[in-house]
């Protein structure tokens, strides 16, 4: 296995060939913009132009699926920029036989594979008329568009059922209940986990569907909770920090360097297999939206303990500021808030615990009484749940913005390392 | 025939041997016998997007065991053996990295393909050389022309059971007794549910095929989610609705369970001709699960009674039988697949058996809002995962048969 500094590098999108091309015909995409010329030309780019996937260089940006023969890489989709849309689905194995999970394992691998290259998972329309589609055909044209499929396993995978107890990545078990969840049966667990992430909401949507059409041939496993996300709510390396539907910047302290990824991030323990891998975390957490768009701004920035436009904390000017968490008012109070979220959240409050936080804005439209039904679909990466867990457990007793959210959805996966080419992900469980 | 290279993808050491063998290209690269059984080896890979490669092109008659490993190739997840347009068998489900796939076919001799779909090359030939010494008993074609006749039998049978059930419900409603009349209403309906995908689309003679009026699926089975206001209500579910909504019997109850009667004798002299191909019951197998998943699933069907997990028993009945029909044929083509949709069935089977109660009208419980918000997921779910594997065997006996 190669030092895991260098996954970083290893992980450097693709730009497809049509999108060097552009890149270079247009020269740059800062003159692509409607009313400035194209480098070279006069002619102004049209609306219709200008809004094409061809004129957008998201739509081409490609990660590749499989590690490299020589390395153990983590799957695409952890370390990844975050790009702007997601699809979350997490399935419930209908099957005992482990060959039917194996089969679903190998099957998935190899569409994810295509997906991620931007091609279908098989025919869209066969030759012979009695034939079913195995591709549903949305994506079409569509692009690649920095799609990642990111797979997961949950708990059960290593119940009795299967006889893969003794591969069990070390801390992989349910979730404890937390204080303030409000789950709802419907939105509980699963089995295993697909999380596409891609700069069009339609790429990632098709690639959830066709591999859910997937689970269901081969029969091992069927639908159980799923959530659809936008505007990306954290920020990865070189990304500017994104917001979240409370209005303010998500993620400024956020997991960026490789030294916290293998501090934090990646699993080095428990059975070999399992190493290079990573727990994901998945939270529904509703945002009672109403309540907070008429909370006064000091209130708002009292809570998150930073300013709602600049991001900073409320003892600095900027953004990346580092905060003062010593530093009092006249009155002799902590000027960032004992129960503010960043206080609270805070590595240097908690024994140095740091996760990876890549969550997604959702809205599922409006709620029963009519009030706007949407939040953040919040998913972490870390190397044992319990750092979740113990981040949970403050935010749901001492963080003034519990008042504000709900947990209402929850998983816990293991998310293995990259299959190599020829192989798939989770085939050494199999062996 | 003359084989090119180009009608297949050829390893270089089969190319090598062609060459040296030069008069003889049929016979190039036979494929080896073990324990009197001739064995190919197919290999997918990557190459070219997904190439399928035999270790040999020709085999004496006999017996001949395929094993596919899918060593790179993502895009190819099953493949066929075929003569000309019949499949033989299948492999599906493969992909890089699972263990290598097998499967084994009596060849008599002549010229068969491997059929490798989204492969570069989708069609390699493979010849079969010399006689069997007798034909194979229970060809695919033979068990599948089998299979549709029987299942001819059965939609006739359901037929007259279901024009003697109706006419029960039409005594009881013309003796005005409500309670027999629910009950025998309840009686009356699988027997549609059963083979409705078989007789939908008959059309009284000389009305218009978009006429509702003349449609014998809308004289008998419409319902308030479909009303055609200048056609009206018929058949069932008007019934239906004066029976439990109403729960009153009337001149016009009585003159809907009368039509009923006359349309469903109808339906019986015109099922009497029907004949099937396998992918009929393949198609129709999978729009009678649809209709569970549309209609019942929602509680619209039965909107008054709320029997419809008496409809819903009755079309899984009616899919399960026309697959029984093909099962015999499809266990040639691809014994995992069949194994497969039989696991479902009893799995959908097992589900619909604890809500069974001989109390109930129909012997199944009433389909409440509650029960629907409780366990409507949960059957449909089952459902779903039925449907899936279901929807792949019309394409292969339409091409077996």
């Amino acid at each position: 296995m190669t030092k895991r500094q260098d996954r970083q590098h290893k992980e450097a999108p693709a730009l497809t060939r049509r999108g060097l091309f552009l890149g270079a015909a247009a020269g740059g995409l800062g003159a692509a913009l409607p009313g400035a010329g194209h480098a070279g030309s006069a002619e102004p780019m049209t609306p219709a132009e200008a809004m094409s996937d061809a004129a957008n260089p998201a739509m081409h940006l490609e990660y590749p699926f499989y590690s490299a023969a020589d390395e153990t890489a983590p799957q695409a989709g952890i370390e990844t920029p975050p790009q702007r849309y997601t699809m979350f689905m997490s399935f419930d194995l209908t099957t005992r036989d482990p060959r039917d999970l194996q089969v679903l394992l190998a099957r998935w691998s190899a569409a994810i594979g295509l997906l991620m290259k931007g091609r279908p998972v098989g025919q869209v329309e066969p030759e012979r008329t009695a034939a079913v589609g195995l591709d549903t055909g949305e994506a079409l044209d569509l692009g690649t568009a920095a799609l990642t499929v990111t797979l997961g396993l949950g708990p059960r995978v290593f119940g009795p059922d299967f006889g893969l107890a003794d591969k069990r990545p070390s801390h992989l078990r349910e979730l404890e209940t937390l204080p303030s969840d409000a789950l709802r049966p419907g939105l509980r667990g699963g089995d295993l986990s697909l999380q596409a992430c891609a700069e069009d909401p339609q790429v990632a949507y098709h690639a959830i569907r066709d591999l859910a059409r997937i689970a269901k041939r081969t029969g091992a496993a069927a639908t159980r909770w799923t959530q659809m996300g936008f505007g990306r709510a954290s920020a990865g390396k070189g990304q500017e920090t994104p917001r979240n539907l409370f209005g303010f910047r998500d993620g400024t302290r956020n997991i960026r360097e490789a030294q916290d990824f293998n501090q934090h991030v990646w699993v080095e323990n428990g059975p070999d297999w399992s190493h290079g891998g990573t727990y994901q975390v998945v939270r529904k957490i509703e945002m009672h939206i109403e309540n907070w768009d008429n909370a006064q701004v000091s209130v708002q920035n009292a809570v998150f303990g930073r300013h709602k436009v600049t991001g900073a904390p409320l003892t600095g000017q900027h953004e990346f500021d580092a905060p003062d968490f010593a530093r009092r008012d006249a009155a002799g109070s902590p000027v960032i808030p004992v129960d503010s979220h960043m206080r609270q959240m805070a590595h240097e409050e908690n024994d140095g615990v740091k996760i990876l936080r890549r969550s997604y804005n959702y809205t599922d439209g409006l709620n029963a009484v009519g009030r706007l039904d949407a939040g953040l679909l919040f998913v972490s990466y870390q190397n044992d749940p319990a750092h979740f867990e113990r981040l949970q457990r403050r935010l749901g007793t001492s963080d003034a913005l519990g008042e504000y959210v709900s947990h209402i959805g929850s998983g816990v996966f293991f998310v293995p390392p990259a299959p190599k080419e020829g192989s798939y992900i989770g085939a050494e469980l199999f062996g | 025939m003359t084989r090119s290279f180009l009608t297949r993808s050829v390893a270089p050491q089969a190319v090598l041997g062609l060459l040296m063998l030069g008069a003889q290209p049929a016979l190039a690269d036979p494929a080896t016998i073990k324990d009197g059984v001739a064995q190919v080896a197919i290999t997918l890979t990557g190459d070219d997007g997904g190439t399928c490669q035999l270790d040999a092109d020709s085999a004496a008659a006999g017996p001949v065991t395929f094993t596919v490993t899918n060593v790179s190739a993502p895009a190819i997840s099953e493949l066929e053996v075929l003569a000309g347009s019949r499949i033989l068998g299948e492999k599906e489900n493969l992909a890089p990295g699972l263990p290598p796939a097998r499967f084994t076919l009596t060849l008599d001799g002549g010229t068969y393909q491997i059929y490798c779909p989204a492969a570069a090359q989708q069609m390699i030939d493979f010849t079969v050389t010399g006689k069997l010494a007798a034909r194979p008993q229970g060809e695919v074609a033979d068990l599948l022309a089998e299979g549709t006749a029987g299942y001819a039998a059965y939609v006739e049978q359901t037929v007259d059971a279901m024009l003697v059930a109706v006419t029960r419900l039409k005594e009881a409603v013309e003796a005005d007794d409500l309670e027999a009349a629910q009950a025998a209403y309840a009686n009356a309906r699988p027997f549609y549910e059963r083979i409705e995908s078989d007789v939908e689309g008959f059309v009284l003679p000389g009305t218009d095929p978009t006429d509702s009026s003349g449609n014998l699926d809308y004289l008998i089975d419409m319902r308030a989610s479909n009303l055609d206001p200048e056609a009206g209500w018929h058949g069932y579910h008007a019934v239906e609705r004066d029976l439990f909504e109403k729960q009153a019997i009337d001149a016009g109850t009585k003159e809907f369970a009368a039509e009923l009667v006359a349309n469903v004798a109808r339906l019986d002299d015109l099922a009497k001709g029907l004949t099937y191909r396998p992918e009929d019951l393949a198609n129709g197998a999978a729009s009678l699960l649809e209709e569970v998943q549309s209609g019942k699933i929602t509680g619209e069907e039965e909107a008054y009674s709320h029997i419809d997990l008496v409809d819903i028993a009755g079309n899984l009945e009616g899919a399960q039988q026309a697959f029984a029909f093909l099962e015999p044929g499809m266990k040639k083509i691809s014994p995992e697949l069949a194994e497969r949709i039989n696991a479902r069935f009893a799995d959908v089977r097992a589900l619909l058996d604890t809500y069974r109660d001989p109390q109930a009208l129909g012997g199944y419980k009433v389909y409440t809002a509650e029960l629907r918000a409780r366990d409507g997921k949960k059957i449909s779910q089952a459902i779903q995962s039925l449907q899936e594997p279901l929807a792949q065997i019309a394409e292969k006996v339409a091409t077996a048969g």
